[in-house]
């Protein structure tokens, strides 16, 4: 099982950061630089620990496990555990690690914010929900962190909640988000029932397929990615994510690299072979994938916001491991996750850097301002927009290859071109950027007047702090740049505790020019719209105003929900609930009270006035009465 | 008799009638005398619930602390007092509600003497009825509890009081006039000349036939205090007419009156009318959830707002009972607890915020986080818990509910969960406006919660934490009652 040593050490990890969440909230709330003191603590010894753990574990061949009953009812026990796997080991890093350095970065990005002890202490709440969710044994575990992870991130994303468009984002993330886990904890119950035990080793199990019939395994698969697509913002529930920039720039590079979109691309991951069971399943999750991943590509085309461009690309790179993973891509999957992790917490510190410092997040805007000669957010900015894009040698570009090969396997070639158009059409946005900074125009006035409603959030300025926010952007820039030649290791480190259910890949020489053809398209069609001297800068969509307005108002996804909000939930359902109770139930008793009133009215007027009347029906009454009894 | 013979129960009894005493006995005009006094006593029922929940055994389980001597030979009156799994929760409930609630009131300068001699009275009722197995004795007690609650909205209470307090009344006594009948059914039928819960539960005492009947006039008298869909409107229009520490007994403890009614008495002593009535019971369950909460949406005053998030919450509880499971009583007399403390936390900082600003029209407020960063971190962490955070008490109460009612009704399980959508949007969209945005200057000038008066608030708030962190504290104790009502069962 698991000795003495590891224990000590995982409890330190998933406990520490909550010990923080209270000692902030309790006890060092009125002390800011103390308080970010208890976090940062917390989380550097979970790194620590995360790393010591993957370490000794490097060799590992049987998954460790650590469980205690936490409460039962009648014959159902809830069991709160660790699972130590190669897949979990390394989540564990990456989630304390960009947690970390998000947390480092913050004594630069948030110094002198009044809330900085509660915003510490929600980074630490969301830590542990995180290292919980990343180390849990059983899917029941899983869920409730899961909640929390959403809790905090709702937190999180309306901080400044004196802000309307904040608290509504934040709002709008924690309920789209439940959306999906409705689905996601029926399908943990139709699991309970079925096989009476949720343990994640015994999901992966093969013999499950025997318990379950294909139909209800298909069923639960489904049902369970519902929760998948809440959190990781697959299509249809993707329109919570852009929105969520709301938060600090720092949260929005927590929860967009490794921890809570990345979620639910880690429990596809973790339940990998169980979803593998279902072909069905697999097959709607790859076409999800690819319809979030080409549809948020085009809505990051197309944005002035800085943060924005990320968001997108977020949904769309999580669609483009979901792709891999449904296309049998276990590793490519799993690698992916853990190159865009570094590559997209890299993307937005650099985008926290100037949006800091130029009090704005509109790209052009800070391009004229001259946003190139912070060189050093620069070079990063650079480095990580090319692993994005997929270039060589960048992490992006192993991963993303390993994807592209996955879909090349499939008996469709559409999955495949879906795939470079992806690829092709992540270079452009990604490099457009770039060279929308790098190259600045003159400012024309319709352009200041769209910037008049893209400011900031971040409306304080202090100049200190910059060392904070330029170490952590170096580690990410060095890890983005070597992590893709680590690739066989995580490989075969992976593939310990996975033995079945890896299919090998098939070999495609072509591949490499594919993948690097279709990235440096991309980048020369930025290009020439945005970088060449003399380019106008409006970019290739602009020329289509239909399409330009298509991707700009996100294909009108937000304008149906919010209509179906209020016209069908607000409008409708709650409308007719409403007047139910007022002119059905609640009328209708105070009719019968009413009447009940009125009867005794007419009762009483009956007894009350009239004598002589009464007198006379009794007169008559006694008379027939003695009529009848004398004859 | 277990641990001494010491009547425990009685005491609780005691303390309060002892605190009714000297709160009577007070004169009018010294209004902190009588604070105190009421804070001592309903601070040692406090204590006294507590010690029972501690000191009860749960490898023994069934009934302990038992207290029973005859009272009226002739028609089989006993006094008879005792604690189980599903009692020893609600007087630990009972006994944090009334003391908090006591505390709550600190700053109530209109008729103090009446108020608290009262709200006394009220309160030893509601503790009568949690530990009396008579069924004439809960009789009793359900009406000592109904009456003061009449006096108290309409004097001291807000928003349409006398409508709401008229409505209340009529409402209860409707379903006290279900439950008399049926009480007086069944003791005939069984012709034991006894009205002793304990000796009418023998299993087959009853005919179906009249099982079905009696469980149909109980659980419709009951479920009218317990808010089951659609009798639930007196419940919304009560909460918010009564005065704040009337809507945290009322809401957190008197609705348990309700469900815990239909679990001792018509449960226990109608089984098989149970089983035939539980597809039903779910229905309105079910409709409940989800309705409470759709109303609730479209709400303009906090209190109200609370109010509807109750029916839904209830409905939870309903849902539970109507499984027929182990699980689902569990999760339904967990939620029944924690349900209980959330409400009181909910009006007792709505008490606070009303106070203040003398508004709980949710768009004259707006803010507040701002102004009274304590007193909306109350409120705050209430909506967590409704919304059914995870380490807060009421998730496991959810969580266990649903698993039992996915098993046992699919459909109707997979309507209450989508509720969980709905209350999420409507509690965080009251949050948003209330408590979220720039600061209303009309109310910037107010100060926040003082520590002394956080003091009632901190303790719900930490109980609402300690039950979310550790739920087995509560499960464990309740499976000593609900593992053998299920094992008796005859299939």
């Amino acid at each position: 099982m698991m000795n003495d040593q590891t224990l000590i050490i995982v409890l330190l990890v998933t406990g520490l950061p909550f010990v923080a969440f209270g000692v902030i909230l309790l006890g060092t709330r009125a002390c800011p630089r103390l308080s970010a003191g208890v976090s940062l603590t917390a989380a550097g010894i979970a790194m620590l620990g995360a790393g010591y753990l993957l370490g000794t574990h490097w060799q590992m061949t049987q998954p460790v496990i650590f469980s205690s009953r936490w409460m039962t009812s009648g014959s159902l026990e809830i069991v709160l555990g660790v699972l130590l796997d190669p897949l979990s080991l390394l989540m564990l890093l990456l989630v304390t690690a960009i947690s970390f350095l998000v947390q480092f970065y913050s004594l630069g990005y948030m110094a002198g914010d009044p809330g900085l002890a509660r915003y510490y202490a929600y980074l630490s709440l969301f830590a542990w929900a995180m290292t919980n969710l990343t180390l849990a044994p059983n899917l029941l575990q899983l869920y409730i962190f899961w909640e929390l992870v959403g809790l905090s991130s709702y937190l999180l994303i309306g901080f400044w909640s004196e802000k309307f468009s904040a608290s509504e984002a934040g709002k709008k993330a924690f309920v789209m988000t439940r959306l999906g886990d409705v689905a996601f904890f029926i399908g943990i119950l139709v699991l309970l029932l079925a096989l009476g035990n949720l343990d994640i080793l015994a999901l992966n199990d093969p013999p499950v397929a025997d318990k379950l019939p294909p139909a209800g395994l298909t069923w639960a698969a489904l049902l369970i990615f519902g929760g998948i697509i809440g959190k990781s913002a697959q299509f249809p529930l993707l329109t919570w994510l852009p929105d969520a920039m709301e938060g600090p720039t720092p949260v929005s590079a927590l929860l967009h690299s490794a921890t809570m979109v990345a979620a639910g691309v880690y429990l596809f991951a973790r339940l990998f072979p169980f979803f593998s069971l279902s072909s069905t399943a697999m097959t709607v999750m790859l076409a999800i994938g690819t319809l979030s991943m080409l549809l948020a590509a085009t809505m990051a085309m197309v944005t002035r916001d800085i943060k924005q461009v990320w968001a997108y690309s977020t949904i769309s790179q999580l669609g483009f491991m979901i792709m891999g993973l449904a296309a049998g891509g276990y590793f490519a999957g799993v690698f992916h996750l853990v190159t865009h992790a570094g590559f997209k917490a890299l993307l937005f510190l650099c985008a926290g850097v100037f949006i800091h410092h130029f009090g704005t997040n509109d790209m052009f805007v800070i391009g004229r301002r001259a946003g190139r000669r912070q060189r050093v957010p620069m070079l990063c900015l650079v480095v990580a927009a090319g692993a994005l894009a997929g270039l060589p040698p960048l992490s992006g570009f192993f991963s993303k290859e390993l994807i592209l090969g996955r879909l090349a396997d499939l008996d469709s070639p559409l999955w495949l071109a879906a795939g470079l158009l992806g690829a092709l059409l992540t270079a452009y946005y990604a490099f457009r950027l770039i060279f929308v900074i790098l190259s600045p125009r003159p400012p024309e006035e319709e352009e200041e007047m769209d910037a008049g409603d893209q400011r900031s959030a971040h409306a304080h300025h202090s100049a200190g702090g910059t060392a904070a926010m330029v170490v952590p952007l170096l580690i990410l820039t060095a890890v983005t740049i070597a992590l893709g030649f680590y690739q066989n290791q995580l490989d075969i480190f992976l593939a310990a505790s996975l033995t079945r259910a890896m299919m090998p890949a098939g070999h495609h020489d072509w591949l490499f020019y594919s993948a690097v053809g279709a990235a440096v398209a991309g980048v020369a069609l930025a290009w020439m719209a945005f970088g060449r001297p003399g380019a106008s800068q409006k970019g290739v969509v602009a020329r289509f105003a239909g399409l330009n307005r298509l991707f700009a108002q996100r294909w009108y996804l937000d304008h149906l929900y919010r209509w179906l909000l209020d016209h069908l939930v607000y409008g409708l359902f709650a409308k007719v609930c409403l007047q139910n109770d007022r002119k059905v139930i609640d009328a209708g008793l105070d009719g019968l009270a009413q009447g009940t009133v009125g009867a005794g009215r007419v009762m009483s007027g009956i007894h009350k006035d009239a004598i002589q009347p009464k007198l006379l029906v009794m007169f008559v009454v006694m008379l027939l009465l003695a009529l009848y009894f004398i004859f | 008799m277990i641990l001494g013979g010491f009547p425990y129960l009685t005491s609780i009894l005691m303390a309060c009638l002892l605190g009714l005493g000297g709160i009577l006995m007070l004169p009018a005009e010294r209004a902190l005398a009588i604070k105190k006094v009421s804070a001592l006593f309903s601070g040692i029922t406090l204590v006294l619930s507590l010690f029972l929940f501690v000191a009860y055994d749960r490898e023994l389980g069934g009934m302990q602390f038992v207290e029973k001597y005859l009272w009226v030979e002739a028609l089989g009156i006993y006094y008879h007092n005792a604690a189980d799994g599903f009692s020893l929760p609600m007087l630990l409930l009972t006994g944090i509600v009334f003391f908090t609630a006591v505390l709550t009131m600190w700053e109530l300068e209109h008729r103090v003497k009446e108020f608290f001699a009262l709200f006394f009275l009220l309160v030893t009722g509601v503790f009568g009825l949690f530990m009396s197995l008579d069924l004439f004795f809960i009789f009793v007690w359900y009406d000592v509890s109904l009456f003061p609650m009449y006096l108290l909205i309409a004097v001291w209470g807000s928003t349409r009081k006398e409508y709401g307090a008229m409505k209340l009344t009529l409402y209860l006594l409707a379903g006290s006039a279900l439950i008399l009948p049926a009480i007086i059914f069944l003791v005939v039928k069984a012709g034991l000349n006894t009205f002793d819960l304990t000796a009418l539960m023998q299993p087959g005492l009853f005919t179906p036939y009249e099982q079905k009947l009696a469980f149909l006039l109980l659980f419709i008298g009951f479920g009218i205090l317990a808010g089951v869909w659609p009798f639930h409107t007196w419940s919304p229009v009560g909460h918010v007419a009564a005065p704040t520490a009337v809507s945290m007994v009322h809401a957190g403890v008197l609705m348990k009156i309700g469900s815990f009614g239909i679990l001792r008495i018509a449960i226990y002593l109608c089984p098989e009318g149970w089983q035939y009535w539980s597809q039903a019971m779910a229905l309105l369950a079910a409709v409940g959830i989800v309705y409470g909460a759709l109303v609730g949406l479209g709400q303009t005053d906090l209190k109200y707002v609370v109010g509807y998030s109750s029916v839904s919450h209830m409905g939870i509880v309903g849902l539970g009972l109507a499984t027929v499971s182990v699980d689902g009583l569990n999760g339904a007399v967990f939620q029944m607890f924690a349900h209980g403390v959330m409400t009181a936390l909910f009006f007792s900082s709505i008490g606070y915020i009303y106070d203040k600003t003398h508004t709980k029209m949710i768009d004259e407020l707006g803010g507040l986080n701002r102004i009274m960063p304590k007193a909306s971190a109350f409120f705050i962490l209430a909506a967590f818990a409704g919304i059914g955070v995870p380490c807060l008490a009421s998730f496991w109460g959810e969580l266990i509910v649903f698993m039992a009612a996915f098993k046992a009704f699919p459909l109707r399980g997979i309507a209450a969960i989508s509720g969980l959508v709905i209350s999420a949007l409507f509690m965080l969209r009251v949050v948003q406006k209330t408590f979220y945005g720039p600061p209303n200057p009309k109310l910037a000038h107010l100060v926040d919660m003082s520590p002394a008066l956080s003091v009632p608030r901190v303790i719900l708030a930490a109980v609402i934490v300690l039950f979310g962190l550790f739920p087995s504290l509560l499960f464990d104790v309740i499976q000593t009652a609900s593992l053998p009502l299920i094992g008796g069962l005859t299939p």
